[in-house]
């Protein structure tokens, strides 16, 4: 079992990649977008540490992101589950779709959020906190068994002020396939970079290539029950390295706040960016060198 | 006639150096009170070097590796460009043209940006060269 796991993850690990000057965060959004024509792909992992009785996981997700215009941005992602001792499931795929409100740089940047989850109930990722917690202890075959198609929307405000990024984000999910209501859920970030300044030679570790900060997020009930009462909350430091000029390392520990949140998750993330994509696929097709 | 020959044909070899896809946005303009800011690193022209490689990590996709602009963004060489104030080219590096493909650099500390600004500069010596030859 531990090798059909690995091999699961091995997998996912292929298509890694990840991204440059971006905020660390793993669940805030904040208002900047992918540049037009560039494709980011990355892989990014969830590990949930467990309570006494409940078992470890992992969930991989790999993420496609592709900037249309200068002011829409789109993204696929694909997502599993894997828990040592049962077993390793295809939990789904989700799009996503971003939309720059205003054209230039305010106090406040608000971006819309729409995205449709075709998932089912082992889904593990946690890319955003919403309603109520539920920690399942059923076996991964009975919860991908369970289908669920869900919408989501996202109201993104986020600022820049003195080399600090501080982003907000409300959520409002609703699932297609069962009458939960509307779920309600929240994530907020706040990030700098490391260094002011860039110096002049290449260099791997320098301070400018670090950006760290915190991340707050979690669950608001729902139409049935708005509020914290049984809401899971975590309270999240992020730091993002750019290994290269394309691409960039994250992590994330992430520390539950209340007692149906789990007690930790690991995050990790590698982002790599493939510049120009959209163009070098344009002369593919029009067989241009 | 050898002269009218040789000035034709330098400005065939400019343009096509050029790139002639680009078309200015008149109403890309940055606020007056923006463009009268001055660059806080004017007097540390040695902090360009940083600024190359902020270019080179953010800029040299679509501007070319001298500016020369690829696609459809600007020559950073030409006068129409390297004619505008420090703050002006701040705030378009600042604020990008999401409408014409230019995204916003927001994201990079301000100081960076002023890095790429001095660097952005050096542009200004190629198109100068380029001009006497």
């Amino acid at each position: 079992m531990k090798s059909r796991i690995l091999v699961f993850i091995f997998l996912f690990g292929i298509t890694v990649i990840l991204h440059a000057q971006e905020a660390p965060y793993f669940v805030t959004y904040d208002h900047h977008l992918e540049e037009p024509g560039n494709l980011e792909i990355a892989t990014w992992t969830t590990i949930g540490i467990p309570r006494s009785g409940q078992n470890l996981f992992v969930a991989p997700f790999a993420e496609f992101e592709y900037g249309i215009t200068g002011r829409w941005t789109t993204e696929l992602y694909l997502e599993g589950q894997g828990t040592p001792g049962d077993s390793a499931v295809f939990t789904g795929w989700r799009l996503e779709n971003r939309f720059r409100l205003l054209k230039r740089e305010h106090w406040i940047n608000p971006i819309l959020y729409f995205e449709y989850e075709g998932i089912n109930e082992a889904t593990k990722i946690l890319k955003e906190v919403v309603g109520n917690a539920e920690i399942s202890s059923e076996r991964n075959a009975d919860l991908a068994a369970v289908h669920a198609h869900e919408i989501e929307a996202k109201l993104i405000l986020s600022s820049n002020f003195h080399d600090w990024n501080l982003s907000e984000n409300f959520i409002v999910e609703k699932n297609l396939s069962q009458a939960e209501g509307f779920e309600f859920g929240y994530a907020l970030g706040v990030s700098r970079p490391l260094s002011k300044i860039a110096s002049g030679n290449e260099c791997h570790f320098c301070l400018e290539n670090f950006n760290a900060g915190v991340e707050l997020y979690g669950g608001l009930g729902s139409t049935n029950g708005f509020g914290f009462h049984q809401t899971a909350h975590y309270l999240a430091p992020v730091i993002s390295w750019q290994v290269s000029d394309n691409s960039s390392f994250h992590f994330s520990p992430s520390f539950g706040l209340t007692n149906v949140s789990y007690p930790a998750l690991l995050r990790f993330g590698y982002v790599y960016e493939i510049r120009g994509f959209g163009q070098k696929l344009a002369r593919v097709f029009e067989g241009k060198p | 006639m050898t002269r009218i020959i040789f000035v034709c044909m330098l400005a065939v070899a400019l343009i096509s150096a050029q790139n002639t896809h680009y078309q200015p946005d008149a109403n890309w303009r940055a606020p007056d009170e923006a463009a009268a800011k001055e660059n806080p690193l004017a007097e540390k022209p040695e902090l360009a070097a940083g600024g190359k490689k902020l270019f080179k990590r953010n800029c040299v996709e679509c501007h070319g590796d001298s500016g020369q602009g690829l696609k459809k963004a600007a020559d950073l060489q030409l006068p129409i460009v390297q004619n505008q104030s420090d703050g002006a080219l701040f705030w378009k590096i600042t604020n990008g043209n999401p409408d014409r493909g230019m995204p916003s650099f927001s994201g990079i500390p301000e100081l960076q940006r002023w890095q790429l600004v001095l660097y952005l500069r050096k542009f200004k010596q190629i198109d100068t060269e380029k001009t006497q030859n």
